[in-house]
């Protein structure tokens, strides 16, 4: 009975808080299929239409460029982030050097610093390399962001792999750099693979720099959402639509992260 | 081909001294096995070779040449790990092909020389497994095809049978050894199980707390044991050791009195094999007592009697019997070797 009952609670529990949790994502998704005059109508009998997609992608909105902007910062950020820190965090994993632990706080560190505190010196440098906005200095920042986070995330999975198969291959004939590409590598995929998608979708949805480092050419998605709060007030059904566009692609990537997260690689490694 | 020397090595693990320092050479062409109990630095000596660790101080010389810096991928070795150290995302051929791929044979070689291995360790119908899907025996055979499979400079070995049941363990001894024959591999085998060390080996090396306190042909070692620890470790069963005392050139003990040619001497080991002793029914003979146990092991039984604290153990004939609690008496062989050693240092007195 007990047992019931606090099974009972638990459930109960849980739909609440996926209700405060989803209601307002649910919200937008509805919004988006709304006419103007049913925005701010909280009835859910509505006539559902497309034209706020078809809206967005065109003049003046044009949701086209910046989705391929978050596009390009985002997999660069990956492409360039992924693989150096994959390579930082085998180091971190197992090489004793001195001071190793110092340097791997010192990485981390950078993380605890707020983002407001640094994005007025970034803006200054860039304008003084006249680097103001453009992707290529979104992406430098997205990758001094995630980097750190990346570097520590792959070194917990590298981490949990024995060093056994490592040091067979050593004596068969490979170099390091070999070892890592042959075996650790495919061993930590899972891991990796998750690291790479938390990394996307940081940069994905990386708000304050993109929002101060551009202005036209290199808008990102989420600062392509402040466009739509006009002097006409703000265009709801618009704003959703556009949500939309960002909230999809990060939905895809974490249904596919929650079916690999827990599968590991080394199972019969050693004994 | 070549021969491993260890001038001066040591290990220390921070401040635990794994391995003291010593020397040992491992001559060309030899079966060298390093024989002892767990966690007396067997496997550290081996990673030292393999330069998988690194020595505190001493130089490792391979073929005359100093190779303390150099990479395990360029001392030209081959190695069974104690705990196989597979491959997990390739399947068994991939395993035992990747030495081969590494170092740069051609695709139909590999091949061919991939079935060989498997054949020779049975595992020929389990090529497209990956190692998750193995016994224990199996992963550690996957391991030993992987050393097998090319043919190195040295082979090392760390307990790359202690996983397979007791009938494949003597079958993959005898393959081991006739690859051995073969290839005039030198090789450096780790075991704790004294029996593989004896049948294997052309010198065994005896370590205790990372030192090596014998080292010589197993038949050497069987017949002369430098110290207690060597004595009682090696032999199945093992050496009769008996607490006693030297006096006026007799040996004595509860219910044993051995003469011998060793001046007065208090707190003495005496050391005779099981082999070595004679069932009698002379009530003067050396040792006496009450038959404790019988164990029939197919070819002989084994006779254990006892008096008062000490129990002996004698291998007589298979057909021996007797009742338990009964009087036994049991007399050194013409010829026996009897050992003297010194109860508190050890040491060999005769
Ligand atoms: N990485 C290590 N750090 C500290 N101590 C170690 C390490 N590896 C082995 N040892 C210690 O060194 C001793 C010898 O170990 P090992 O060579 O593995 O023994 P064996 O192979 O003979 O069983 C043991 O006491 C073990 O605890
Ligand atoms: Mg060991």
């Amino acid at each position: 009975m007990r047992k019931t009952l606090s099974y009972l609670a638990e459930r109960a529990l849980l739909v609440l808080i996926s209700i405060v949790v989803l209601f307002p994502i649910a919200w937008m998704f509805l919004t988006a299929f709304k006419q103007p005059r049913d925005a701010y109508s909280l009835s859910l009998n509505f006539e559902p239409t497309l034209q706020n997609f078809v809206t967005v992608f065109s003049d003046p909105w044009n949701l086209g460029s910046m989705v391929m902007n978050s596009v390009i910062v985002a997999t660069v950020t990956v492409a360039i982030a992924v693989p150096c820190a994959a390579l930082a965090a085998y180091s971190f994993s197992r090489f004793r050097v001195k001071g190793r632990k110092f340097l791997f706080f010192l990485i981390l560190s950078t993380q605890f610093i707020p983002a407001v505190v640094i994005v007025l010196p970034f803006f200054l440098m860039f304008r003084q390399l006249d680097m103001l906005d453009t992707r290529f200095a979104l992406i430098i920042v997205n990758l001094a962001i995630v980097t750190p986070f990346v570097i520590w995330m792959i070194k917990g999975f590298i981490d949990a792999i024995p060093t056994d198969s490592e040091e067979a291959a050593m004596i068969d004939g490979a170099s390091r750099l070999r070892v890592i590409k042959d075996i650790v590598m495919p061993m930590a995929a899972p891991g990796i693979m998750t690291s790479s998608i938390f990394c996307f979708i940081l940069t994905w949805n990386e708000f304050l720099f993109a929002l101060i480092l551009s202005r036209r050419d290199a808008v990102t998605l989420p600062v392509g959402l402040v466009s739509f709060r006009t002097e006409r007030g703000d265009l709801w059904e618009l704003m959703s639509a556009a949500g939309v566009m960002i909230t999809v692609p990060i939905f895809i990537m974490a249904l596919f992260i929650q079916k690999h997260f827990t599968r590991g690689m080394t199972a019969g490694a050693v004994k | 081909m070549a021969e491993v020397r260890l001038v001066d090595i040591e290990k220390k693990y921070g401040n635990f001294l794994a391995v003291p320092k010593q020397s040992l050479t491992i001559h060309d062409g030899e079966f060298l096995v390093l024989l002892g109990p767990s966690g007396c630095g067997k496997t550290t000596t081996m990673r030292m070779i393999a330069g998988l660790e690194d020595i505190t101080s001493g130089d490792i010389m391979i073929k005359g040449e100093r190779i303390n810096d150099k990479p395990p991928k360029d001392r030209d070795i081959a190695m069974v790990f104690q705990n196989y150290g597979l491959y997990p995302h390739m399947t068994v051929r991939q395993n035992i092909e990747y030495p081969l791929k590494l170092r740069g044979m051609p695709k139909a070689d590999r091949k061919d020389r991939v079935r060989e291995t498997a054949e020779k360790v049975e595992l020929d119908a389990l090529l497209e497994r990956r190692p998750s899907e193995l016994s224990g025996g199996q992963r550690q055979r996957v391991a030993l095809a992987r050393a097998i499979v090319r043919t190195p400079s040295i082979f090392l070995m760390d307990e790359p049978l202690s996983n397979l049941d007791a009938k494949l363990r003597v079958t993959m001894r005898a393959e081991l050894k006739h690859l051995h024959h073969e290839l005039g591999v030198t090789t450096v085998y780790v075991t704790h199980d004294q029996m593989e060390a004896m049948t294997l080996a052309n010198r065994v090396a005896v370590m205790r707390e990372g030192k090596i306190v014998q080292l010589d042909t197993p038949k050497k070692i069987y017949a002369e044991p430098a110290d207690l620890f060597v004595a009682g470790f090696i032999g199945s069963p093992s050496m009769n050791l008996i607490d006693g005392a030297v006096k006026d050139g007799v040996f004595r003990a509860d219910g044993v009195e051995v003469p011998v040619d060793l001046a007065d001497h208090d707190g003495v080991v005496l050391g005779i094999r099981p082999e070595e002793l004679d069932i009698t029914q002379d009530p003067g003979a050396a040792i006496s007592g009450k038959l404790y146990a019988l164990e029939l092991t197919g070819e002989s039984t084994l006779v254990t009697l006892r008096n008062g604290p000490s129990s002996v153990c004698a291998r007589g004939h298979a057909d021996f019997e007797a009742d338990i609690d009964s009087p036994c008496h049991l007399a050194p062989k013409e010829g026996a070797r009897i050992h003297l050693f010194d109860r508190a240092t050890g040491e060999r007195l005769l």
